[in-house]
């Protein structure tokens, strides 16, 4: 299974003066099971791209096929678009924003509802849901959104899109205003959802050091088209590039770039932090070899955990 | 130097059902002087945005008293005085945009102080220019991206010309770029004009620059100083889930697995020299 984008184009406000080309014919094949991460600047056409594959903007020119979903331009695809959503869930940026409902359970069950699935069934998927993502569901289904922390907001609100079971997710800069711990929390989240509910994931993210924890491959949009489809360690290398469009390269290849510079030898690609630590252990153990340090070390200073019990009372975030 | 903001053993409470309350603040006194440049930070829930709304008169002290040169917020009769001196810029720039093109919406601070006409010509094109937007100042807000619209919101203060600008997590939503931008505009101002900059961010390496640090948990502030002072207490910056900045948490890491490197780093080229000896 894959999602296929062929010629795609998309122009705003079109015939106006506003007129502004977001898409300038992007071709891309994503493959069932890929982590995939998308990086640009402000502007650059990545979210209007995303927008395309669960069917938000109806198409200008070009082709979608996502897992055998086919859509085209000037098409009426109503049940298309009905299937697709299922398929394919987006969590946009502050998804805790759209929490409307006067519980948490209500508002998870919103998606699996509008499936036309039946009672039993939303009721097993929202309980499923909100213990995929991390909360206890016993303990918060009855309590009003509006009363939890900013973390626990969007993640009751990733959960209402997991209830719908998608094949494919998209984040759209998912740790976005969260505080370091926080993000630490999304961030395992979301591999934890890969592994157990949706086996593609495509993340949107400005953040090229967060993006090195987890996507094994990375597409670059600039000006409305793919500038680089890379697996992450060939990406890096091409620092002067990246850095030319407005995007920085991760804090852990710049440093190992100055350390080889001056004449470090650090072996194998270094793309994250973890890798850069690593490298740094081996390469000091070389050398010292009378007193070498555990290798075994790791970067995060977090650990994912269940925060329900001491994130609980802390119920206001004023961000 | 004037002291700009003085916060006297200052408490703030959130009501809360039946009558309980949430103390979201708890007794904090700080004196911020004129000029200096302070970062905040807290994780979410620790209290710092509300003390950023205590700072300009937004919300007023349940608790103690907020001075605003020497004006106490709480004084009705002199909040414009306040507001005045204090500009603001929040998260979500959609929150603070009001007109329908960029132009407009930068005139309307000036515009409610009476400033002449000329003068706000003057403001609209010097605080867009600063914040790099001068290209836009007839387009319209809601078409832009996330972060061309905080530098418009930013322009929008700085053509209050407030002697103070309180950041709250202003630079949450922007790339990499815009972030420097911005957070090169606010040094900008903070150096050359002398303006009093409040930042509260998440970003620990933002905080790297500021003069003075002030770390918020559970309504109080638990450190105060210069940001190498403050990020030598690497444990209870984690274990208040902030954590330091990356250059600290590597050489922290490296230092705890048994090799020579002073935790206490926070300059890139600082870890790069002293890893250079070491392998």
């Amino acid at each position: 299974m894959q999602i296929v984008v062929k010629d795609l184009n998309y122009t705003y406000s079109a015939r106006t003066p506003f007129e502004r080309h977001a898409l300038k014919g992007v071709n891309l094949t994503i493959n069932e099971g890929d982590f995939l991460g998308i990086i640009g600047h402000t502007g650059s056409g990545k979210s209007t791209f995303i927008m395309h594959l669960n069917g938000l903007y109806k198409l200008q020119s070009g082709e979608i096929d996502v897992f055998d979903i086919k859509l085209v331009p000037d098409k009426k695809n109503k049940s298309d678009l009905r299937r697709l959503r299922g398929t394919v869930g987006m969590v946009f940026q502050y998804p805790e924003y759209q929490l409307f409902e006067d519980t948490v359970a209500k508002d998870v069950a919103f998606g699996p509802k509008n499936m036309g699935l039946d009672d039993e069934e939303v009721a097993k998927r929202v309980k499923r849901a909100i213990e995929l993502v991390g909360l206890d569901y016993e303990d918060i289904k009855d309590r009003a959104p509006f009363e939890l922390s900013g973390g626990q907001k969007r993640r009751v609100a990733i959960a209402g899109i997991i209830a719908m079971q998608p094949k494919v997710l998209i984040l759209d800069e998912p740790t976005a205003g969260l505080d370091p711990y926080g993000k630490e929390q999304i961030l395992s989240l979301i591999t934890h959802l890969k592994k157990e509910c949706s086996p593609t994931v495509i993340v949107i993210s400005h953040d090229v050091d967060e993006i090195t924890r987890f996507a094994s491959r990375i597409i670059v949009f600039n000006d409305g088209k793919v500038m680089f489809d890379l697996p992450m360690n060939e990406l890096f290398r091409h620092a002067d590039e990246l850095h030319s469009v407005g995007l920085e390269i991760p804090k852990a290849v710049r440093i190992a770039d100055k350390l080889r510079k001056r004449g470090v030898e650090l072996e194998g690609d270094i793309v994250s932090l973890n890798d850069l630590l690593h490298a740094i252990v081996k390469a000091y153990n070389k050398k010292h070899i009378d007193k070498t340090v555990n290798e075994n070390i790791n970067f995060s200073a977090f650990e994912f955990k269940n925060e329900v019990a001491e994130d609980g009372k802390d119920g206001e975030d004023k961000g | 130097m004037a002291t700009a903001i003085k916060l006297e053993n200052v408490s703030f409470s959130y009501p809360m059902n039946e009558g309980e309350e949430h103390k979201a603040v708890n007794g904090v006194s700080l004196e911020i002087e004129e000029g200096t440049f302070v970062a905040l930070v807290g994780h979410n829930g620790s209290g710092k945005s509300t003390l950023a709304k205590l700072l300009n008169g937004l919300l007023t002290p349940t608790g103690g008293r907020v001075l605003v040169y020497g004006v106490d917020t709480a004084d009705d009769k002199k909040i414009f005085d306040v507001r005045s001196s204090v500009g603001m810029v929040f998260q979500n720039p959609d929150n603070q945009m009001i007109a329908t093109n960029v132009e407009d919406d930068i005139a309307f601070g000036p515009e409610n102080l009476g400033v002449p006409r000329e003068e706000i010509i003057r403001r609209v094109d010097w605080a867009l220019e600063k914040v790099g937007m001068s290209e836009f100042r007839n387009a319209t807000p809601f078409k832009m991206s996330g972060g061309q619209k905080q530098r418009l919101a930013i322009a929008g203060i700085l053509a209050i010309k407030p002697r103070v600008m309180v950041l709250d997590e202003s630079t949450a939503m922007l790339d990499p770029k815009g972030r420097d931008e911005v957070m090169n505009v606010v040094k900008q101002l903070n150096r050359e004009e002398k303006m009093t900059v409040i930042h509260i961010t998440h970003y620990m390496d933002e905080a790297l620059d500021a003069d003075r640090l002030i770390v918020m948990n559970d309504g109080k502030v638990v450190l105060d100083g210069k940001p190498s002072e403050v990020f030598a207490e690497h444990k209870l910056l984690t274990k208040i889930k902030l954590g330091v900045p990356c250059v600290t948490q590597l050489a922290v890491t490296l230092s705890e697995a048994g090799i020579a490197v002073d935790p206490r780093i926070t300059d890139e080229e600082e870890l790069v020299d002293s890893l250079c000896r070491l392998l």
